[in-house]
Protein backbone atom coordinates (compact mmCIF):
# COMPACT_ATOMS: atom_id res chain seq x y z
CA UNK A 1 0.00 0.00 0.00
CA UNK A 2 1.35 3.52 -0.43
CA UNK A 3 2.44 5.62 2.10
CA UNK A 4 -0.50 8.23 3.35
CA UNK A 5 0.56 11.33 0.83
CA UNK A 6 1.61 9.44 -1.99
CA UNK A 7 -1.65 10.08 -3.68
CA UNK A 8 -2.59 13.01 -1.80
CA UNK A 9 -2.96 16.07 -3.73
CA UNK A 10 -1.32 19.20 -2.68
CA UNK A 11 -4.71 21.29 -1.57
CA UNK A 12 -3.93 24.99 -0.79
CA UNK A 13 -5.91 25.77 2.38
CA UNK A 14 -5.66 29.19 3.97
CA UNK A 15 -7.00 27.76 7.20
CA UNK A 16 -3.90 25.69 7.61
CA UNK A 17 -1.25 28.95 7.22
CA UNK A 18 -3.51 30.53 9.59
CA UNK A 19 -5.38 28.35 11.85
CA UNK A 20 -3.44 26.11 13.74
CA UNK A 21 -0.33 26.21 11.77
CA UNK A 22 2.56 23.67 13.35
CA UNK A 23 3.35 25.33 16.48
CA UNK A 24 4.00 22.43 18.85
CA UNK A 25 0.93 23.37 21.61
CA UNK A 26 -1.66 24.02 18.89
CA UNK A 27 -0.73 21.12 17.60
CA UNK A 28 -0.79 18.78 20.83
CA UNK A 29 -4.21 19.95 21.49
CA UNK A 30 -5.41 19.37 17.62
CA UNK A 31 -4.14 15.80 17.66
CA UNK A 32 -5.82 14.80 21.20
CA UNK A 33 -9.07 16.65 19.98
CA UNK A 34 -8.78 13.78 17.26
CA UNK A 35 -7.96 11.25 19.68
CA UNK A 36 -11.25 12.26 21.82
CA UNK A 37 -13.30 11.81 18.58
CA UNK A 38 -11.92 8.85 17.08
CA UNK A 39 -10.35 6.67 19.51
CA UNK A 40 -13.53 4.62 20.20
CA UNK A 41 -14.00 4.10 16.04
CA UNK A 42 -10.44 2.98 15.68
CA UNK A 43 -9.89 0.83 18.51
CA UNK A 44 -12.92 -0.93 17.06
CA UNK A 45 -10.95 -1.16 13.65
CA UNK A 46 -7.79 -2.36 15.48
CA UNK A 47 -9.45 -5.08 17.41
CA UNK A 48 -10.93 -6.33 14.58
CA UNK A 49 -7.64 -7.26 13.15
CA UNK A 50 -7.07 -9.78 16.14
CA UNK A 51 -5.41 -7.21 18.58
CA UNK A 52 -6.51 -7.02 22.38
CA UNK A 53 -7.52 -4.00 23.85
CA UNK A 54 -4.72 -2.78 25.88
CA UNK A 55 -2.11 -3.61 22.48
CA UNK A 56 -4.70 -1.58 20.52
CA UNK A 57 -4.73 0.98 23.09
CA UNK A 58 -0.32 0.64 22.48
CA UNK A 59 -0.90 0.94 18.21
CA UNK A 60 -3.50 3.64 19.11
CA UNK A 61 -0.83 6.43 20.51
CA UNK A 62 1.85 5.53 17.89
CA UNK A 63 -0.61 6.58 15.37
CA UNK A 64 -1.48 9.20 17.45
CA UNK A 65 1.88 9.98 17.59
CA UNK A 66 2.83 9.63 13.68
CA UNK A 67 -0.16 12.31 13.18
CA UNK A 68 1.64 14.70 15.12
CA UNK A 69 4.94 14.26 13.26
CA UNK A 70 2.66 14.22 10.19
CA UNK A 71 1.31 17.72 10.69
CA UNK A 72 4.29 19.12 12.28
CA UNK A 73 6.22 18.55 8.95
CA UNK A 74 3.11 20.30 7.28
CA UNK A 75 1.92 17.87 5.66
CA UNK A 76 -1.38 17.54 4.18
CA UNK A 77 -4.86 17.57 6.44
CA UNK A 78 -6.86 16.49 3.59
CA UNK A 79 -9.17 13.98 4.85
CA UNK A 80 -7.21 12.99 7.91
CA UNK A 81 -9.79 10.28 9.35
CA UNK A 82 -9.07 8.35 6.65
CA UNK A 83 -5.59 9.23 7.29
CA UNK A 84 -5.87 7.95 10.77
CA UNK A 85 -7.77 4.82 9.88
CA UNK A 86 -5.41 3.76 6.82
CA UNK A 87 -2.39 4.31 9.33
CA UNK A 88 -4.09 2.12 12.06
CA UNK A 89 -4.78 -0.14 9.26
CA UNK A 90 -0.75 -0.35 8.15
CA UNK A 91 0.75 -0.64 11.84
CA UNK A 92 -1.97 -3.39 12.94
CA UNK A 93 -0.80 -5.38 9.87
CA UNK A 94 2.78 -4.40 11.15
CA UNK A 95 2.05 -5.93 14.53
CA UNK A 96 0.34 -8.74 13.81
CA UNK A 97 3.41 -9.77 11.51
CA UNK A 98 5.53 -9.23 14.96
CA UNK A 99 3.51 -10.93 16.76
CA UNK A 100 3.16 -14.28 14.28
CA UNK A 101 0.09 -14.70 16.76
CA UNK A 102 -2.80 -16.67 15.23
CA UNK A 103 -5.47 -14.19 15.38
CA UNK A 104 -7.98 -15.83 13.80
CA UNK A 105 -7.57 -18.53 16.48
CA UNK A 106 -7.51 -16.57 19.57
CA UNK A 107 -9.76 -17.44 22.61
CA UNK A 108 -9.42 -13.79 23.64
CA UNK A 109 -12.86 -11.74 22.82
CA UNK A 110 -12.50 -10.16 20.03
CA UNK A 111 -14.44 -9.88 16.22
CA UNK A 112 -15.62 -13.07 16.75
CA UNK A 113 -16.04 -13.46 20.60
CA UNK A 114 -18.98 -11.51 20.99
CA UNK A 115 -19.45 -10.69 24.56
CA UNK A 116 -23.95 -10.85 25.26
CA UNK A 117 -25.44 -8.40 27.33
CA UNK A 118 -27.62 -9.95 29.59
CA UNK A 119 -31.65 -9.09 28.43
CA UNK A 120 -34.54 -8.18 30.21
CA UNK A 121 -35.40 -11.56 30.47
CA UNK A 122 -34.43 -14.87 30.18
CA UNK A 123 -35.97 -15.53 26.97
CA UNK A 124 -34.62 -12.17 25.42
CA UNK A 125 -31.35 -13.17 26.22
CA UNK A 126 -31.51 -16.11 24.60
CA UNK A 127 -33.10 -14.96 21.41
CA UNK A 128 -30.19 -11.80 21.28
CA UNK A 129 -27.63 -14.42 22.20
CA UNK A 130 -28.32 -16.78 19.30
CA UNK A 131 -29.10 -14.01 16.81
CA UNK A 132 -24.96 -12.66 18.49
CA UNK A 133 -23.61 -15.90 18.02
CA UNK A 134 -24.76 -16.22 14.30
CA UNK A 135 -23.64 -13.21 13.56
CA UNK A 136 -20.41 -14.09 14.77
CA UNK A 137 -19.85 -16.99 12.67
CA UNK A 138 -21.14 -15.31 10.06
CA UNK A 139 -18.68 -12.58 9.98
CA UNK A 140 -15.55 -14.46 11.46
CA UNK A 141 -16.37 -16.79 8.09
CA UNK A 142 -15.55 -14.02 5.82
CA UNK A 143 -12.48 -13.12 3.91
CA UNK A 144 -10.44 -10.98 5.95
CA UNK A 145 -10.70 -8.07 3.15
CA UNK A 146 -14.52 -8.15 3.35
CA UNK A 147 -14.67 -8.35 6.58
CA UNK A 148 -12.16 -4.90 7.13
CA UNK A 149 -14.45 -3.50 4.88
CA UNK A 150 -17.17 -4.14 6.59
CA UNK A 151 -15.60 -2.70 9.79
CA UNK A 152 -14.67 0.20 8.00
CA UNK A 153 -17.95 1.03 6.64
CA UNK A 154 -19.38 0.46 9.80
CA UNK A 155 -16.47 3.15 11.58
CA UNK A 156 -18.54 5.25 9.07
CA UNK A 157 -16.33 5.54 5.89
CA UNK A 158 -17.71 6.12 2.95
CA UNK A 159 -16.67 3.99 0.02
CA UNK A 160 -13.77 6.02 -1.46
CA UNK A 161 -12.06 6.03 1.78
CA UNK A 162 -12.31 2.55 2.05
CA UNK A 163 -10.92 1.89 -1.55
CA UNK A 164 -8.21 4.27 -0.16
CA UNK A 165 -7.38 2.50 3.22
CA UNK A 166 -7.50 -0.77 1.45
CA UNK A 167 -6.08 -0.03 -1.71
CA UNK A 168 -9.44 -1.44 -3.59
CA UNK A 169 -11.44 -0.08 -6.59
CA UNK A 170 -14.56 1.64 -5.67
CA UNK A 171 -16.31 -1.23 -7.07
CA UNK A 172 -14.53 -3.88 -5.53
CA UNK A 173 -15.67 -2.11 -2.18
CA UNK A 174 -19.04 -1.95 -3.20
CA UNK A 175 -18.90 -5.64 -4.41
CA UNK A 176 -17.25 -6.88 -0.96
CA UNK A 177 -20.07 -5.56 1.13
CA UNK A 178 -22.79 -6.05 -0.55
CA UNK A 179 -21.51 -9.91 -0.68
CA UNK A 180 -20.96 -9.43 3.45
CA UNK A 181 -24.26 -8.21 4.17
CA UNK A 182 -26.32 -10.87 1.70
CA UNK A 183 -24.24 -13.68 4.03
CA UNK A 184 -25.36 -11.85 6.90
CA UNK A 185 -29.12 -11.72 5.64
CA UNK A 186 -29.37 -15.19 4.16
CA UNK A 187 -27.83 -16.37 7.88
CA UNK A 188 -30.88 -14.38 9.35
CA UNK A 189 -33.43 -16.02 6.89
CA UNK A 190 -32.51 -19.50 8.19
CA UNK B 1 -28.35 -0.10 -15.29
CA UNK B 2 -30.25 -2.63 -15.97
CA UNK B 3 -33.50 -2.48 -18.13
CA UNK B 4 -36.71 -1.28 -16.04
CA UNK B 5 -38.57 -4.91 -16.11
CA UNK B 6 -35.37 -6.42 -14.82
CA UNK B 7 -34.78 -6.33 -10.53
CA UNK B 8 -31.95 -4.34 -9.10
CA UNK B 9 -29.06 -6.34 -7.71
CA UNK B 10 -28.00 -6.51 -4.13
CA UNK B 11 -25.23 -4.55 -4.81
CA UNK B 12 -27.44 -1.76 -6.38
CA UNK B 13 -29.63 -1.76 -3.60
CA UNK B 14 -26.29 -1.07 -1.27
CA UNK B 15 -25.59 1.45 -3.15
CA UNK B 16 -28.77 3.22 -3.49
CA UNK B 17 -29.00 2.32 0.33
CA UNK B 18 -25.50 4.25 0.39
CA UNK B 19 -26.75 7.45 -1.08
CA UNK B 20 -23.45 5.93 -3.29
CA UNK B 21 -25.43 5.74 -7.07
CA UNK B 22 -24.95 8.14 -9.68
CA UNK B 23 -27.85 10.43 -10.04
CA UNK B 24 -28.57 8.90 -13.27
CA UNK B 25 -28.50 5.55 -11.59
CA UNK B 26 -30.34 7.09 -8.49
CA UNK B 27 -33.24 8.04 -10.83
CA UNK B 28 -33.37 4.56 -12.95
CA UNK B 29 -33.42 2.73 -9.53
CA UNK B 30 -35.52 4.62 -7.98
CA UNK B 31 -38.40 4.62 -10.84
CA UNK B 32 -37.78 0.74 -10.28
CA UNK B 33 -38.34 0.55 -6.76
CA UNK B 34 -41.61 2.66 -6.96
CA UNK B 35 -43.22 -0.05 -8.66
CA UNK B 36 -41.27 -3.09 -7.46
CA UNK B 37 -42.13 -4.71 -4.38
CA UNK B 38 -39.83 -7.76 -4.72
CA UNK B 39 -36.57 -5.15 -4.80
CA UNK B 40 -38.06 -3.09 -1.89
CA UNK B 41 -38.57 -5.76 0.27
CA UNK B 42 -34.99 -6.98 -0.65
CA UNK B 43 -33.62 -3.47 0.17
CA UNK B 44 -35.25 -3.68 3.09
CA UNK B 45 -33.53 -7.16 3.73
CA UNK B 46 -30.11 -5.28 3.12
CA UNK B 47 -31.37 -2.54 5.72
CA UNK B 48 -32.31 -4.74 8.38
CA UNK B 49 -29.02 -6.84 8.21
CA UNK B 50 -26.89 -3.69 8.13
CA UNK B 51 -28.82 -2.81 11.52
CA UNK B 52 -28.36 -5.96 13.06
CA UNK B 53 -24.62 -5.89 11.98
CA UNK B 54 -24.33 -2.67 13.74
CA UNK B 55 -26.04 -3.52 16.85
CA UNK B 56 -23.81 -6.18 17.15
CA UNK B 57 -20.90 -4.38 16.99
CA UNK B 58 -22.09 -1.84 19.71
CA UNK B 59 -23.02 -4.75 21.95
CA UNK B 60 -19.95 -6.49 21.83
CA UNK B 61 -17.80 -3.38 22.29
CA UNK B 62 -19.61 -0.58 24.04
CA UNK B 63 -19.03 -2.36 27.30
CA UNK B 64 -15.64 -3.13 26.96
CA UNK B 65 -13.90 -0.10 25.63
CA UNK B 66 -11.98 1.13 28.80
CA UNK B 67 -12.46 5.50 29.86
CA UNK B 68 -10.42 7.35 27.36
CA UNK B 69 -8.98 9.32 30.23
CA UNK B 70 -5.86 7.26 30.96
CA UNK B 71 -4.46 6.71 27.04
CA UNK B 72 -5.30 10.18 26.72
CA UNK B 73 -3.25 11.64 29.78
CA UNK B 74 -0.57 8.67 28.38
CA UNK B 75 -0.95 10.77 24.54
CA UNK B 76 -0.54 14.31 26.10
CA UNK B 77 2.71 13.12 27.53
CA UNK B 78 4.06 11.21 24.81
CA UNK B 79 3.03 14.84 23.08
CA UNK B 80 4.80 16.65 25.04
CA UNK B 81 8.19 14.31 24.94
CA UNK B 82 8.28 14.34 21.16
CA UNK B 83 7.44 17.99 20.22
CA UNK B 84 10.51 18.68 22.79
CA UNK B 85 12.62 16.20 21.88
CA UNK B 86 12.13 17.36 18.30
CA UNK B 87 13.04 21.27 19.41
CA UNK B 88 16.34 20.27 21.04
CA UNK B 89 17.27 18.36 18.37
CA UNK B 90 16.48 20.22 15.36
CA UNK B 91 18.72 22.80 14.00
CA UNK B 92 16.93 26.38 14.84
CA UNK B 93 16.49 29.02 12.78
CA UNK B 94 16.05 31.76 15.28
CA UNK B 95 18.64 30.01 17.45
CA UNK B 96 21.36 30.88 14.64
CA UNK B 97 23.26 34.09 14.44
CA UNK B 98 21.02 36.33 11.92
CA UNK B 99 24.29 37.24 10.13
CA UNK B 100 25.56 34.17 10.38
CA UNK B 101 22.68 32.69 8.91
CA UNK B 102 22.17 35.19 5.94
CA UNK B 103 25.53 34.77 5.19
CA UNK B 104 25.29 30.60 4.84
CA UNK B 105 21.79 31.16 2.64
CA UNK B 106 24.19 33.70 0.24
CA UNK B 107 26.40 31.47 0.15
CA UNK B 108 24.39 28.51 -0.79
CA UNK B 109 22.68 30.53 -3.27
CA UNK B 110 25.71 31.40 -4.70
CA UNK B 111 27.34 28.20 -5.60
CA UNK B 112 23.62 27.06 -6.82
CA UNK B 113 23.93 29.75 -9.22
CA UNK B 114 27.19 29.15 -10.66
CA UNK B 115 26.32 25.25 -10.52
CA UNK B 116 23.14 26.04 -12.68
CA UNK B 117 24.91 28.82 -14.98
CA UNK B 118 27.44 26.14 -15.39
CA UNK B 119 25.16 23.16 -16.28
CA UNK B 120 23.26 25.66 -18.49
CA UNK B 121 22.67 24.15 -22.08
CA UNK B 122 23.06 27.07 -24.65
CA UNK B 123 19.48 28.13 -25.57
CA UNK B 124 19.85 30.13 -28.67
CA UNK B 125 21.70 26.48 -30.36
CA UNK B 126 19.11 24.31 -29.40
CA UNK B 127 15.12 24.26 -30.42
CA UNK B 128 12.90 24.53 -27.94
CA UNK B 129 12.11 21.13 -26.45
CA UNK B 130 8.49 20.06 -27.03
CA UNK B 131 6.08 19.78 -23.61
CA UNK B 132 3.61 17.41 -24.06
CA UNK B 133 3.15 16.57 -20.74
CA UNK B 134 4.08 18.09 -17.02
CA UNK B 135 7.21 17.29 -14.85
CA UNK B 136 5.44 15.28 -11.95
CA UNK B 137 8.35 16.82 -9.35
CA UNK B 138 7.80 20.77 -10.62
CA UNK B 139 3.89 20.73 -11.41
CA UNK B 140 2.48 17.56 -8.79
CA UNK B 141 -1.03 19.68 -9.86
CA UNK B 142 -2.64 21.92 -6.80
CA UNK B 143 -6.67 22.14 -6.41
CA UNK B 144 -8.81 24.18 -3.71
CA UNK B 145 -11.40 23.08 -1.37
CA UNK B 146 -14.36 22.98 -3.40
CA UNK B 147 -16.91 21.19 -3.17
CA UNK B 148 -18.78 19.07 -6.54
CA UNK B 149 -21.88 21.55 -5.90
CA UNK B 150 -19.37 24.98 -6.29
CA UNK B 151 -17.56 24.04 -8.71
CA UNK B 152 -20.49 22.85 -11.34
CA UNK B 153 -22.18 26.01 -10.05
CA UNK B 154 -19.08 27.91 -12.02
CA UNK B 155 -19.41 28.95 -15.65
CA UNK B 156 -17.37 26.94 -17.47
CA UNK B 157 -15.18 29.73 -18.82
CA UNK B 158 -11.45 30.00 -20.38
CA UNK B 159 -9.10 29.83 -17.90
CA UNK B 160 -7.71 33.12 -16.69
CA UNK B 161 -4.27 34.32 -18.28
CA UNK B 162 -1.53 33.38 -15.86
CA UNK B 163 -0.08 36.55 -14.80
CA UNK B 164 3.37 37.29 -16.48
CA UNK B 165 5.61 36.65 -13.77
CA UNK B 166 4.25 33.76 -12.70
CA UNK B 167 4.72 32.50 -16.53
CA UNK B 168 8.57 33.81 -15.98
CA UNK B 169 8.62 31.86 -13.02
CA UNK B 170 7.11 28.51 -14.60
CA UNK B 171 10.04 28.91 -17.52
CA UNK B 172 12.82 29.21 -14.63
CA UNK B 173 11.25 26.12 -13.45
CA UNK B 174 11.23 24.14 -16.14
CA UNK B 175 14.91 25.47 -17.78
CA UNK B 176 13.70 26.74 -20.94
CA UNK B 177 15.13 30.17 -21.72
CA UNK B 178 15.09 30.45 -25.39
CA UNK B 179 11.37 30.64 -26.79
CA UNK B 180 8.87 30.86 -24.59
CA UNK B 181 7.06 32.07 -26.98
CA UNK B 182 6.95 28.31 -28.05
CA UNK B 183 4.69 27.31 -24.81
CA UNK B 184 1.53 28.35 -23.06
CA UNK B 185 1.50 28.13 -19.51
CA UNK B 186 -1.23 26.15 -18.73
CA UNK B 187 -2.77 24.77 -15.88
CA UNK B 188 -2.65 20.91 -14.88
CA UNK B 189 -6.00 20.84 -12.79
CA UNK B 190 -7.82 23.27 -14.74
CA UNK B 191 -9.94 26.02 -12.84
CA UNK B 192 -13.37 24.47 -13.95
CA UNK B 193 -12.28 21.23 -11.99
CA UNK B 194 -11.36 23.36 -8.81
CA UNK B 195 -7.33 24.05 -9.93
CA UNK B 196 -5.51 26.45 -8.05
CA UNK B 197 -3.33 29.63 -9.45
CA UNK B 198 -0.24 28.02 -8.33
CA UNK B 199 2.97 27.14 -9.72
CA UNK B 200 2.65 23.43 -8.75
CA UNK B 201 -0.40 23.71 -10.95
CA UNK B 202 1.02 25.44 -13.94
CA UNK B 203 3.42 23.97 -17.04
CA UNK B 204 4.34 24.97 -20.23
CA UNK B 205 2.12 23.32 -22.88
CA UNK B 206 3.83 23.47 -26.23
CA UNK B 207 2.86 25.02 -29.01
CA UNK B 208 4.41 22.61 -31.19
CA UNK B 209 2.60 19.39 -29.77
CA UNK B 210 0.88 17.80 -32.69
CA UNK B 211 -1.04 15.12 -31.52
CA UNK B 212 -1.31 15.70 -27.86
CA UNK B 213 -1.54 19.29 -27.77
CA UNK B 214 -3.56 21.90 -25.45
CA UNK B 215 -6.75 21.44 -27.29
CA UNK B 216 -7.07 17.58 -27.09
CA UNK B 217 -6.25 18.55 -23.18
CA UNK B 218 -9.24 21.50 -23.37
CA UNK B 219 -11.63 18.65 -24.46
CA UNK B 220 -10.58 16.15 -21.70
CA UNK B 221 -10.87 18.94 -19.21
CA UNK B 222 -14.67 19.49 -21.07
CA UNK B 223 -15.69 15.80 -20.63
CA UNK B 224 -14.13 15.44 -16.89
CA UNK B 225 -16.41 18.59 -16.09
CA UNK B 226 -19.43 16.86 -17.80
CA UNK B 227 -18.55 13.71 -15.67
CA UNK B 228 -18.11 15.28 -12.16
CA UNK B 229 -21.53 17.83 -12.68
CA UNK B 230 -23.36 14.64 -13.94
CA UNK B 231 -22.44 12.78 -11.00
CA UNK B 232 -20.96 9.95 -12.76
CA UNK B 233 -17.39 10.66 -11.69
CA UNK B 234 -16.12 12.13 -8.22
CA UNK B 235 -14.31 15.43 -8.22
CA UNK B 236 -11.00 14.01 -6.73
CA UNK B 237 -11.04 11.58 -8.97
CA UNK B 238 -11.19 13.91 -11.84
CA UNK B 239 -8.56 16.38 -10.41
CA UNK B 240 -6.55 13.44 -9.51
CA UNK B 241 -6.42 11.85 -12.54
CA UNK B 242 -5.56 14.62 -14.75
CA UNK B 243 -2.88 15.69 -12.43
CA UNK B 244 -1.10 12.35 -12.47
CA UNK B 245 -1.12 12.14 -16.37
CA UNK B 246 -3.57 13.84 -18.17
CA UNK B 247 -2.92 11.83 -21.63
CA UNK B 248 -3.36 8.53 -19.62
CA UNK B 249 -6.74 10.56 -18.28
CA UNK B 250 -7.95 11.37 -22.04
CA UNK B 251 -7.63 7.54 -23.03
CA UNK B 252 -9.61 6.27 -20.47
CA UNK B 253 -12.37 8.28 -20.78
CA UNK B 254 -12.63 8.96 -24.19
CA UNK B 255 -11.95 5.16 -24.57
CA UNK B 256 -9.06 5.55 -27.19
CA UNK B 257 -5.19 5.79 -27.80
CA UNK B 258 -5.28 8.39 -30.07
CA UNK B 259 -6.62 11.58 -29.69
CA UNK B 260 -10.32 12.12 -31.48
CA UNK B 261 -9.96 13.51 -34.65
CA UNK B 262 -12.42 16.23 -33.87
CA UNK B 263 -10.13 17.44 -30.89
CA UNK B 264 -7.25 17.64 -32.81
CA UNK B 265 -8.54 19.54 -35.43
CA UNK B 266 -10.23 22.53 -33.11
CA UNK B 267 -6.00 23.19 -33.07
CA UNK B 268 -5.98 23.32 -36.80
CA UNK B 269 -8.82 25.63 -37.40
Amino acid sequence: MSSPDSTALPILRAALAEGAGNSGEGLQQEVVALFDELREPLLRYLVSFGLALPDGEEVLQEVFLALFQHLQRGKSRENLRGWLFRVAHNLALKWRYRSRRDWEARAEPGVGELAIEPGPNPEDQVVRSQTQRRLQAVVRALPENDRQCLFLRAEGLRYREIAGILDMSLAAVSLSLARSLRRIARSAER
Amino acid sequence: MQPEDSHLSDQQLLLDIENELATHDEKVAHAHLGTCWKCRTRRQELETAIADFVHSRQQEFDSKIPPAAGPRALLKARLAELAEGEANGRLSWHGLDRRFAWALVATICGLLAIISYAGRPNSSARPAPIVSIPDSRLTPGAALLLSRQTVCAQANTKNKAVPVSLQRKVFEEYGIAGEPRAYEVDYLITPALGGADDIHNLWPHSYSATVWNAQVKDALEDRLREMVCDGSLDLTEAQRAIASNWIAAYKKYFHTDEPLLTHRQQRIQ
